[in-house]
């Protein structure tokens, strides 16, 4: 050690250190600001996935029937209110409209082994995999001409396009 | 004091002068994110406030639809809210398409050039003329 400090080493090492420590701070310090607007990002983006959600739910596509609901028919009828093509038009038409700006839509609806899938862009997926998400997910109720009451899974998902 | 001794001193002297600098300026960046958290927030609950309670469309029976936008409401809407102790006005409209797109408003005060300002656009259901038909609700919010 003595050998060292006769040359200076030492010295050198502490400030090669604190160099080290003040590049290594001043990133941390930098990054963690950034973590409170980046929560708020994503809180807004929770609210436009439930907002989303809701609107589909409730806005119609023809008069008394709203868009889950069509799907749902689409779904499980063989002669559904609106037609299929007219449905996926409608709805690519909104989701285009309505899409947070730099995110893609996917609204998957499930029963049994059949699914109705939509998403836009066109050819964007579900989004199951993506890193940055934002899914809501509840259920359609239609009563069949039986009196069976079934419960139709619906999922929207809100996600970052790679 | 030997020239290399000197120069030793200066370099640390430069460090603990560089560290402090650049802890001072994370903690105003740290200010003015929160800041501007703090006004993305208050946007947030603004809209929601809107889409589901002020705004929201009440039928003859006096049921409450959230999510669902009565034009007639946003006329007579109070654009001044306040959120921890701090006042935020905003600018509020209703955007939906009818063989094109239509805008409804902005109503509220014009907002100011020299403040910072936070935007929101989230879809809801806008009641027109007896239908329930898809559309967007635009807020922009500033510190009164």
């Amino acid at each position: 050690m003595a050998g060292l400090n006769n040359h200076g080493v030492a010295d050198v090492l502490a400030m090669a250190f604190m160099f080290v420590l003040l590049v290594l701070a001043a990133v941390f310090m930098h990054s963690y600001s950034l973590r409170p607007l980046r929560a708020a990002t994503n809180r807004q983006l929770e609210l436009k996935s439930e907002h989303l959600y809701k609107t589909l739910e409730l806005a119609w596509v023809r008069p008394g029937v709203s868009f889950f609901r069509a799907a749902a028919e689409n779904l499980l009828l063989e002669q559904p209110i609106v037609p299929r093509p007219y449905l996926r038009s409608t709805m690519e038409n909104v989701l285009e409209y309505l899409h947070p700006s730099g995110y893609a839509v996917a609204v998957s609806l499930s029963y049994e082994n059949a699914s109705w899938e939509l998403s836009w862009p066109e050819g964007a997926g579900l989004g199951l995999g993506a890193e940055k998400q934002f899914a809501r997910q509840g259920e359609v109720r239609l009563t069949m001409a039986g009196g069976e009451n079934i419960a139709v899974p619906v999922t929207v998902r809100i996600f970052e396009i790679a | 004091m030997t020239l290399t001794q000197i120069l030793k001193t200066l370099v640390t002297i430069i460090l603990v002068i560089s560290f402090l600098l650049v802890t001072v300026s994370a903690y105003q960046q740290h200010r003015r994110i929160s800041a501007l958290a703090e006004l993305s927030d208050a946007t947030t609950a603004i809209v929601t406030r809107l889409s589901v309670e002020e705004l929201a469309y009440v039928d003859n029976d006096g049921n409450l639809h959230m999510y669902t936008i009565d034009p007639a409401k946003l006329e007579g809407l109070s654009t001044r809210r306040e959120f921890g102790g701090e006042n935020f006005d905003f600018q509020v409209s209703v955007r939906y398409e009818a063989g094109g797109e239509r805008v409804l408003g902005p109503f509220g005060s014009t907002p100011p050039e020299d403040r910072t300002r936070g935007s929101l656009a989230v879809s809801c259901v806008l009641y027109e003329n007896a239908h329930f038909l898809p559309a967007k609700l635009s807020v922009m919010a500033w510190r009164a």
